[in-house]
């Protein structure tokens, strides 16, 4: 799928069609189709890249390996991304007494670029296709768990990744703290991330854009603490694309999981309460 | 960006910096050693103009047109072109509105641009903290402007790239990685906050293009310039984009713990000009702050532009007209020896 209409080949909205489209009950014949594109510009070593010009660009592995969780065609192309992620993590190194950021960097997750720090968003995305795919008790998602807890804010919520630098608090950002709690729920006991549920919960009702409001309903639905009004402000954002100009099909698509999210009649529920003891993230057809 | 302790860099010795030992080696033979290295280099000249704005209310319009015509840009030199306007659009935060470049600002340029006889005038940028750029676009205020001035907002962290060989050579990348987009305008513009730094001193019009590198490639908080060395990411991305003009807006910068959790500061001006080394040196000197203390200054001056005051030909207001120190915080070491004496 195209990041726009008309546009150019981009991998994670391919990804991200295969999820909504599936989650929506769409028809198994184009997910595959889907599938089959994604398992074409799979690197050897497992990776899947945003540009195969651009191979340190692996962000995309976890959500490929999420869209080929329905797709028997796609296993071994699945099991190479997973095999790609468990061997594959961030710089680290342990942190020294003058550090300013306030984080430990020695605990491992996962970046958005290879060969770079790890943040929150990639490692929470890594967890999510881990944990789908029956690995969520591997060392590296544990530890992985830990990095996320480590870098919630004193007040609540995550932002890219860092927590207090030479002193001060950074902000939250709600994008950040839903992917950070949907990866977190049903394995972390509910105090522990309270204040971030809280601080999203403040947040919601003022997104207006597709990112920040289809990741907040997620993370929130992943805590049983969807807000009522869910439907009605995917609607308003919708509805904005007046102002912004139509939205990309990534964002697109986040956007119709983040409706679908509490929808107990859609086909296949995505994103819910993620079950380490293996649950599919997507059930079986 | 405060990530910058976590993507240390790895680089050693760069080649500039090995030219400069060989430049001091000679030096040495022939009795120089004690001049300063900026004295070897090639003179360069540059104009720099500062306009006094009070309050964001005013007629910005106006002081960036007068001061594009007191910096000799033609009409000519505008009549037709596509320009691109880069703002520094970081984080929003209630109540701290002082950490984006403000969205009057924008508008100004844009009629100045526009009335200068350029045919479009777009806004871009790639946030390096925020994923969701529409949600900084929107909160920051922009939005509410370039939807009732018609101007399109592109976001720069999800554009298909094309390649350039990296022509500054600072840092071990080969190549730059910019956004398609660049490739249908004719004039790239930095439109850039004044504010501190807690990791490069101060961010100005060089550093805000850290925001044109589209976040696909080079992740948040734009982590692979970040590994291979802010400096060296600087002044690698400015020799190799060649940015046209630069307007930073100071009339309320941000000064402390910069550039997210400073202070607003309020200077009342907006700096302009054609070479952004000269602006952002001339910004420093309005902060109270050495150029030749901000590390990736000191290495552009008479490469990328001059930054000796004497090599600036300052246009508009004195600088000693409108010189606000800025807070310096000494407990941040690139915020140490700052102070302009």
């Amino acid at each position: 799928m195209a990041g726009r209409l008309g546009g150019a080949l981009h991998i994670d909205s391919t990804a991200w069609g295969v999820l909504a489209f599936r989650a929506s009950g769409g028809a198994h014949e184009v997910t595959e189709q889907l599938c089959t594109i994604l398992v074409r510009e799979q690197d050897g070593d497992g990776r899947v890249c945003m540009n195969r010009a651009h191979p340190g660009s692996y962000w995309p592995t976890p959500l490929a390996i999420l869209a080929w969780q329905d797709s028997t065609a796609s296993q071994v192309a699945q099991n190479r991304a997973v095999h790609f992620l468990l061997n594959t993590t961030g710089i680290h190194f342990p942190k020294s007494p003058t550090e300013p950021s306030a984080h430990d960097p020695n605990i491992k997750g996962w970046p958005w670029i290879e060969d770079t720090h790890s943040w929150v968003e990639p490692t929470a995305m890594c967890v999510m296709a881990l944990r789908a795919t029956g690995h969520g008790q591997h060392d590296r998602v544990r530890e992985a768990l830990r990095m996320i807890l480590d870098r919630q804010l004193p007040h609540g919520g995550w932002n890219v990744g860092n927590t207090l630098v030479f002193g001060r608090e950074l902000y939250p950002m709600p994008e950040t703290t839903g992917a950070a709690l949907v990866a977190l729920a049903g394995e972390v006991d509910g105090s522990e991330v309270a204040r971030s549920i809280d601080y999203l919960q403040g947040e919601v009702d003022r997104l207006r854009t597709p990112i920040s409001l289809g990741w907040s309903l997620l993370g929130l639905s992943a805590w049983d603490r969807s807000p009522a009004n869910g439907l009605a402000l995917v609607e308003r954002c919708l509805g904005n694309q007046d102002r912004y100009g139509s939205y990309d099909t990534s964002s697109l698509c986040l956007l119709t999981l983040g409706a679908l999210a509490d929808d107990s009649k859609a086909e296949k529920p995505l994103f819910r309460r993620l079950n380490s003891k293996s649950r599919p993230l997507v059930a079986a057809p | 960006m405060s990530d910058s302790a976590h993507e240390k860099s790895n680089e050693g010795l760069t080649r500039r910096q090995l030219l400069l030992v060989g430049a001091a080696g000679l030096a040495m033979g022939s009795g120089l050693l004690l001049v300063p290295k900026r004295y070897f280099r090639m003179p360069q000249h540059a104009e720099a103009f500062v306009a006094k704005v009070d309050h964001y209310q005013l007629d910005v319009a106006n002081a960036i047109t007068r001061g594009i015509a007191e910096l000799g840009v033609s009409p000519q030199a505008l009549k037709g072109k596509r320009i691109l306007l880069k703002p520094n659009l970081v984080e929003t935060a209630s109540g701290a509105p002082h950490i984006n470049t403000h969205p009057l600002v924008l508008r100004g340029a844009i009629e100045a641009f526009l009335k200068l006889g350029a045919s479009a005038v777009m806004v871009a940028e790639g946030p390096g903290h925020r994923r969701d750029t529409l949600a900084v676009y929107e909160e920051s205020g922009l939005a509410d402007v370039l939807t009732e001035d018609h101007i399109p907002f592109h976001d720069l962290n999800y554009i298909t790239g094309y390649d350039l060989p990296n022509a500054g050579r600072q840092s071990r990348l080969k190549t730059l990685t910019f956004p398609g987009l660049f490739r249908e305008v004719d004039w790239v513009v930095s439109v850039a906050k004044m504010k501190t730094h807690h990791w490069a001193g101060v961010t100005l019009s060089m550093k805000n293009l850290f925001g044109v590198m589209p976040g696909i490639y080079y992740g948040w908080p734009k982590n692979v310039l970040h590994r291979v060395g802010i400096e060296n990411s600087i002044l690698d991305i400015n020799a190799t984009l060649k940015p046209h003009f630069a307007i930073v807006d100071g009339i309320v910068g941000m000064e402390g713990d910069g550039p997210i959790m400073g202070d607003p500061k309020r200077v009342g001006v907006v700096v302009m000009g054609r070479n952004l080394a000269a602006v952002d040196a001339t910004c420093c000197r309005i902060m109270g702050i050495d150029p030749y203390q901000v590390s990736y200054l000191e290495r552009a001056d008479n490469w990328l532009g001059p930054i000796s005051e004497k090599s600036i030909e300052q246009r508009g207001e004195t600088i000693a007209a409108v010189r606000t120190n800025f807070k310096l915080i000494e407990t941040i070491p690139a915020h140490r020896s700052l102070r302009l004496a």
